[in-house]
């Protein structure tokens, strides 16, 4: 039973990291723009594809093909911004339905290029496989674990300690009182979309080659980062941290008391669970005036 | 030479209620200026338009000639204008040492890799020195590293106002910084605003309805009435015209 525990939590430990990356994406956007993004699903799937793209014709190098396929999503990210949401900026209702239309368009455009069947991608790193006492894992399960680690330290390090990180704080938590002390509003939404959809990309690309690459992967990670960010509370960035991880861990765990078709009922459970118990979220803050 | 701060002919209506009415305001030296008036005679709106958070329908701002009425608020605000909000504004979730830093801040873009790379660190430790000398003199120095949610409604006034002066502005709008201060703190933010006016003498525009506050704070005094600038003077001059005790009295 300890070897079956132990290799669910290193199992869901994966997944909460990718949770984790597409839920702090979502909360930067959030905090900043207070819109939720409802396309950042669609953006993760991207990530996949263009990893894919970059990695079989371009490159042949799998790092260099996630730093592109972030590069690419930044782009895209920069676009989405200027073309769609700041047109929209004063209209959350049309931001929300624009974010929805954006998963039909961008869904089905990724199908019209590279077709409705998924694709696959071999690398290295998940033919090798790393020994934890009997049980073995893919070293892309570690990869990706690593690599999100040292992504989150780096963003929260970047919103803690430099100034432009600073500057998007103070936006989250009063823009107003950001702008007077001189902080640019335009340019504080572009760096939280071009970061988020960076992440999107990041997550994408690093999960495609253990599963595979197809047009609706991004679902489940965006219904789940979407509970790990209200589980953690709308706009907290631990929370979103700890959310997705926690979502991850309880998924896979679950699947060793009941059968595996329902652990998503069980993370959908515990986030209907957390709204009644504390509908704040684990690190909100409850404001004055509402229920 | 040309104006300080220059308002002419301001106008601004939101539908059908016209709150400010061609407002002339000429601001030549450095000074502590009051803005009076009662509810509802266009001071806010003034405040908005000088701080870029509206644009008016008629007439022009200028600073130092200048025409600034239609650059945004944080163009505005590296520009040497700054200002509070008659709801206080900080940012909640910081320390009380990190909203004021934060104002601080130089907010040109690439500014910490040039300190970085030119060991900027005198520059912060001076920057952290001079924030705490500020919170010390309205009393927040015991605070200075706890949350500012954590502090009272009148405390988080004083630290939005230390948040603003650190930034050393040429213009400051305040915004009813006296409402909901309790007396203790209202007679420290009065010694805190003459004393930051003796070292830095620059433009203090302060909107107040507590005239004893106002009237031993400020050296000229605007009256506004239904969007219109009704008389300017010197405290002992306002507080003796007729118009204006008409004009509160309705």
């Amino acid at each position: 039973m300890a070897q079956a525990l132990l290799e669910q939590i290193i199992n869901g430990t994966m997944m909460g990291s990718i949770y984790m990356l597409v839920a702090l994406g979502m909360v930067l956007i959030y905090g900043v723009m207070h819109v939720l993004n409802f396309a950042h699903g669609v953006l993760f799937m991207v990530g996949g594809y263009v990893c894919h793209f970059f990695f079989t014709q371009v490159l042949d190098s799998y790092l260099l093909a996630i730093l592109g396929s972030m590069a690419v999503l930044s782009v895209i990210g920069l676009a989405l911004e200027r073309g769609v949401f700041r047109r929209l900026r004063d209209n959350l209702r049309m931001q929300v339905i624009a974010s929805l239309g954006l998963i039909l368009v961008i869904q089905n455009g990724v199908i019209a290029i590279w077709g409705p069947n998924a694709l696959q991608m071999r690398i290295t790193t998940t033919d090798i496989r790393v020994p934890i006492g009997e049980l073995s894992f893919t070293l892309q399960h570690f990869l990706i674990i690593g690599t999100v680690g040292v992504t989150v330290t780096a963003i929260w390090l970047f919103l803690t300690r430099t100034r432009i990180g600073t500057a998007l704080r103070a936006t989250s938590q009063n823009a107003e009182a950001a702008q007077v002390v001189g902080i640019d509003a335009n340019r504080m939404y572009v760096a939280s979309f071009l970061i988020g959809c960076a992440l999107a990309a990041l997550g994408g690309a690093l999960l495609g080659p253990l599963f595979l690459i197809f047009p609706t992967m991004g679902d489940l990670p965006l219904l789940k980062g979407l509970a790990a960010i209200i589980i953690g509370g709308m706009g907290s960035i631990p929370g979103a941290i700890i959310g997705g991880l926690g979502i991850g861990i309880v998924e896979a765990v679950s699947t060793l008391y009941i059968p595996t078709d329902f652990r998503d009922t069980v993370v959908f459970a515990a986030l209907i669970a957390v709204l009644l118990l504390r509908p704040q979220g684990l690190f909100g803050v409850r404001v004055r005036g509402e229920a | 030479m040309a104006a300080l701060l220059e308002i002419r002919d301001i106008s601004k209506a939101f539908g059908g209620i016209q709150a400010l009415d061609g407002v002339d305001v000429a601001i030549d030296a450095p000074g502590i200026y009051g803005l009076i008036g009662p509810n509802g005679a266009g001071k806010t709106t003034l405040f908005d338009v000088v701080c870029g958070r509206q644009v008016a329908d008629r007439g022009e701002v200028r600073a130092e000639g200048r025409a600034v009425g239609r650059l945004s608020p944080d163009r505005l605000a590296r520009l040497g204008f700054a200002r509070t909000f008659q709801e206080c504004r900080v940012f909640p979730d910081e320390t009380c040492l990190d909203n004021v830093l934060f104002g601080a801040q130089d907010k040109r873009l690439g500014v910490e890799w040039r300190q970085l790379l030119t060991r900027g660190m005198g520059a912060r430790s001076a920057r952290r020195d001079e924030a705490m000398r500020l919170l010390t003199l309205v009393r927040l120095d015991t605070y200075a590293d706890r949350p500012a949610a954590a502090l009272s409604y009148g405390q988080r006034r004083l630290l939005e106002i230390v948040s603003t002066l650190i930034a050393r502005p040429r213009f400051l709008l305040l915004d009813e910084p006296a409402s909901g201060i309790n007396p203790t703190l209202l007679n420290v933010l009065h010694d805190f605003l003459l004393k930051m006016y003796e070292e830095r003498p620059i433009v203090f525009l302060v909107v107040e309805h507590n005239m004893p506050f106002i009237m031993s704070l400020a050296s000229h005094i605007v009256v506004m009435h239904q969007g219109r600038v009704l008389t300017t003077g010197s405290p002992a001059d306002i507080q003796r015209d007729p118009a204006v005790i008409d004009a509160y009295l309705g």
